[in-house]
């Protein structure tokens, strides 16, 4: 099986990538929802590296003229599919920082209208008035 | 809902996640207060939106409601914050849909009251019980019971119940550093890669009573890819903060 040094780059570079995702999994910097899409592009892209029958086949059933661009063909299409599935999690995300926004103004003025104090907001941790500084 | 706790005995929270679960955590409730009086319960509402909270206030249940769902673990999360802010020893996770039966409460929380493990599974699959579950889940409780008996050298039938008792020193650990939404083997491995006691215990259950099931179509297919990475990453992990 012959592999040219791009085929050879590419493929070791995407295992390199997989790797490293795993590890950012098991360093919890990364869950294993977001995990999922990075592990499949870059299994995909490696398959696709190391094999050059196969590239050659793929390449020539999708009409693609150079092998070199079906990769890259394959990496923007997961690169589209990523972006999208972050707008849908930032979309959530806003919807539930409103939530949670309003959640909080409401637990304010129950706590006010209680008669709990609750320190303004956009004052520092730790604030302490003048008082404090007299020995 | 509180019951004065016999002097010395452990003080022990049932704690129910529940999301929209207005027809099936009514029986549930009524059943609980009938059969196991002397346990405090705590309904975890998670974002809900079919009145499930103010129908656990009007039996007298305490609630603790989210403002959006956060999954089965991020309410277990609430309920063991709660739980150890309020001075409880043992928490109960307790399904809201009617499968689990609190006839068998005592014998989940015993084990753990008396020290002889910190985390105890109420088993559908130690003893025979009336329980069956759909072909596709039997194959994948198989799969994971293969994982955790490869991961830990024990063997735990029913990785997947939720129908668990967990001692102060887990709910500890559990609040911070616990799956959100499938707390199965994954879970179990991470304990017990932390030192933490795990026994199974059997039980019986019964068919969900009334809602609609967790498991979409969606949830299956995507449930064994996440609890077999999962897994795998809960035995090669560093424990949080280490």
């Amino acid at each position: 099986m012959f592999l040219s040094t791009i085929q050879l780059v590419t493929a070791l570079g995407a295992t390199v990538l997989a790797l490293y995702v795993l590890d950012l999994v098991r360093r919890r910097r990364l869950s294993e929802d977001f995990s999922l899409l990075w592990l499949v592009s870059s299994a995909v892209i490696a398959i696709l590296g190391f094999s050059t029958g196969l590239l050659r086949g793929v390449t020539h059933v999708l009409g693609i003229l150079y092998e070199t661009s079906t990769v890259f063909a394959f990496g923007l299409g997961f690169t589209v599919i990523g972006l999208l599935y972050l707008s849908i999690r930032l979309s959530r995300l806003s919807q539930e920082n409103v939530l949670l926004a309003r959640e909080l103004a409401l637990l304010r003025q129950s706590c006010e209208a209680s008669g709990v104090g609750v320190a303004a907001a956009g004052a520092p941790a730790g604030a302490r008035g003048p008082e404090a500084n007299r020995s | 809902m509180s019951a004065a706790t016999p002097a010395g005995r452990p003080r022990t929270l049932v704690i129910i996640p529940a999301f929209n679960e207005v027809e099936s955590l009514p029986v549930t409730l009524d059943e609980l207060r009938e059969v196991s009086p002397a346990h405090d319960v705590l309904v975890v509402d998670d974002g809900s939106r079919d009145g499930t909270a103010a129908l656990a206030r009007a039996r007298g249940v305490t609630v603790v409601s989210h403002p959006f769902n956060l999954g089965v673990g991020g309410a277990l999360q609430t309920g063991f914050r709660y739980a150890l802010e309020h001075g409880y020893d043992i928490g109960v996770q307790f399904d809201a849909d009617g499968q689990h039966d609190p006839r068998f409460l005592d014998d989940v929380v015993g084990p753990v009251a008396e020290g002889r493990c910190d985390v105890a599974i109420g088993s559908r699959f130690v003893n025979r019980s009336s329980y069956r579950a759909p072909l596709t889940r039997r194959m994948g409780m198989l799969l994971f019971q293969g994982v955790v008996r490869l991961a830990l050298g024990q063997r735990i039938a029913d990785t997947t119940s939720g129908f668990r008792a967990y001692g102060r020193a887990v709910m500890v650990v559990g609040q911070h550093d616990f799956p959100r939404d499938f707390p199965d083997a994954p879970l179990l491995i991470m304990l017990a890669r932390r030192g933490f006691r795990l026994l199974e215990v059997p039980v019986g259950m019964r068919e969900r009573a009334r809602g609609r099931s967790f498991y979409t179509l969606g949830k299956s297919l995507y449930y064994p890819y996440k609890n077999l990475l999962a897994s795998l990453m809960a035995w090669l992990q560093r424990p949080a903060g280490s």
